[in-house]
């Protein structure tokens, strides 16, 4: 910025000594040598105070024109290409902000893919222990069961050997009881209950 | 439905007044006797029972019926009874009068059960049997169960005595299954 203002004071310097230089020859063209003979020089014309004058009035016209046309002219040029730069600037900015973005998605992306695989080797883990125990229990549930069916046919063969014996008690008592009561006449119960009679005593009953 | 407490309360009073006025065994017949008649007269007991029959109704008819049959004493139980809507508990008060009765004489009721009916010799051994057993004076009852095949059996009180055939079968049967189960 102090340049531009240096640069735009030396300007001004220089104008002012060009319109102050102009306006000295346009005066000195218009009345100085306005009674000056023209010449003519390798067949032009020449009018010396008019010259002069023109020089004078170049010299005040060349400022303002500057001024007044080329400067706006080139602060727009430069605004523009500044402008410029700074769009070119933000897009190089946003094309590197661009790249860390997909350098860091990238790692990220990796980053998840590698946690994701981690989960799935966990959950593999997980599933194959889940399955040993699993198996485990079924096993262990099973045994428990073939244990049970096997007290189970026991109790049941033992309960069938029970009835069994006790069916043959009954059998037998019951064809005891007959032949008892095919052979238990008036004259043997008399003979029962008098051998009660003489045997009998009191216990606990 | 008869209410063991009840019936034993008003044994006890009838038992300890006939006891007073020395009517022990003639209240005993005649509570026998109305027992009796509510076991073999269906007509007599629905009359008894009946609750449509007013209590007063019931004190004439059963006043009619036993006032010159049985003792004052048995006649005052039933009027009793039957104010009180007692009725249903002449069995029960039997009973408990019989228990009384035999306790003050020091006799026990003995149940005779065998197969046939036994001779009047043999009824007597038992009875005497019995009487050295208890130490009491013996009220026997013969039962005759075929079923029992031969021999006799006494009860009395808590007390078998099993001398009976088919007992002996049981036992044999019993200590058979208790030998085999145990040996299994």
């Amino acid at each position: 910025m102090k340049r531009i203002r240096s640069k735009q004071a030396g300007s001004a310097t220089t104008t002012t000594i060009a319109v102050v230089a102009g306006l000295i020859l346009l005066v000195v063209g218009g009345t100085v040598l306005k009674d000056v003979q023209p010449q003519v020089l390798q067949g032009v014309d020449l009018n010396l105070g008019l010259t002069v004058a023109n020089i004078g009035v170049m010299l005040i016209a060349i400022p303002v024109l500057l001024k007044l046309f080329i400067a706006p002219l080139t602060e727009s040029i430069h605004q523009r290409t500044a402008s410029l730069e700074a769009t070119f600037t933000e897009a190089e900015n946003l094309k590197k902000e661009m790249a860390e973005l997909r350098t860091s998605y990238e790692a990220r992306l990796a980053q998840t893919e590698a946690e994701a695989r981690e989960q799935i080797q966990a959950q593999i883990r997980e599933a194959q222990s889940l399955r040993s125990t699993l198996m485990a229990e079924a096993s262990a549930r099973a045994d428990e069961l073939v244990k049970k069916a096997e007290i189970e046919i026991e109790a049941e063969k033992a309960r069938a050997l029970a009835e069994i014996r006790s069916h043959v008690v009954d059998l037998t008592l019951n064809a005891t009881e007959r032949l008892i009561g095919q052979n238990v006449d008036t004259k043997t119960n008399r003979k029962l209950v008098d051998e009660f009679i003489d045997n009998v005593a009191v216990t606990n009953a | 439905m008869t209410d063991t407490s009840v019936a034993k309360r008003y044994a006890q009073a009838l038992f300890t007044t006939a006891k007073r006025h020395d009517v022990i065994a003639s209240v005993e017949d005649d509570l026998a006797a109305i027992a009796n008649l509510l076991k073999n007269d269906a007509a007599f007991r629905d009359f008894l029972f009946s609750p449509k029959v007013s209590r007063d109704e019931k004190v004439q008819i059963i006043d009619k019926l036993f006032s010159d049959r049985v003792t004052i004493l048995t006649m005052y139980l039933l009027r009793l009874l039957l104010t009180k809507r007692r009725e249903t508990e002449i069995e029960g008060i039997r009973e408990e009068y019989e228990a009384l009765r035999r306790g003050h004489a020091k006799a026990v009721l003995v149940t005779f059960s065998s197969a046939e009916e036994l001779p009047d010799d043999q009824r007597k051994k038992l009875v005497e049997k019995t009487k050295k057993l208890t130490g009491r004076v013996v009220e026997p009852v013969f039962l005759v169960e075929p079923m029992l095949m031969g021999g006799v059996k006494i009860e009395y009180e808590d007390v078998l005595l099993d001398g009976t055939v088919r007992g002996n079968l049981e036992k044999l049967r019993e200590r058979l299954r208790y030998d085999l189960f145990k040996n299994a």
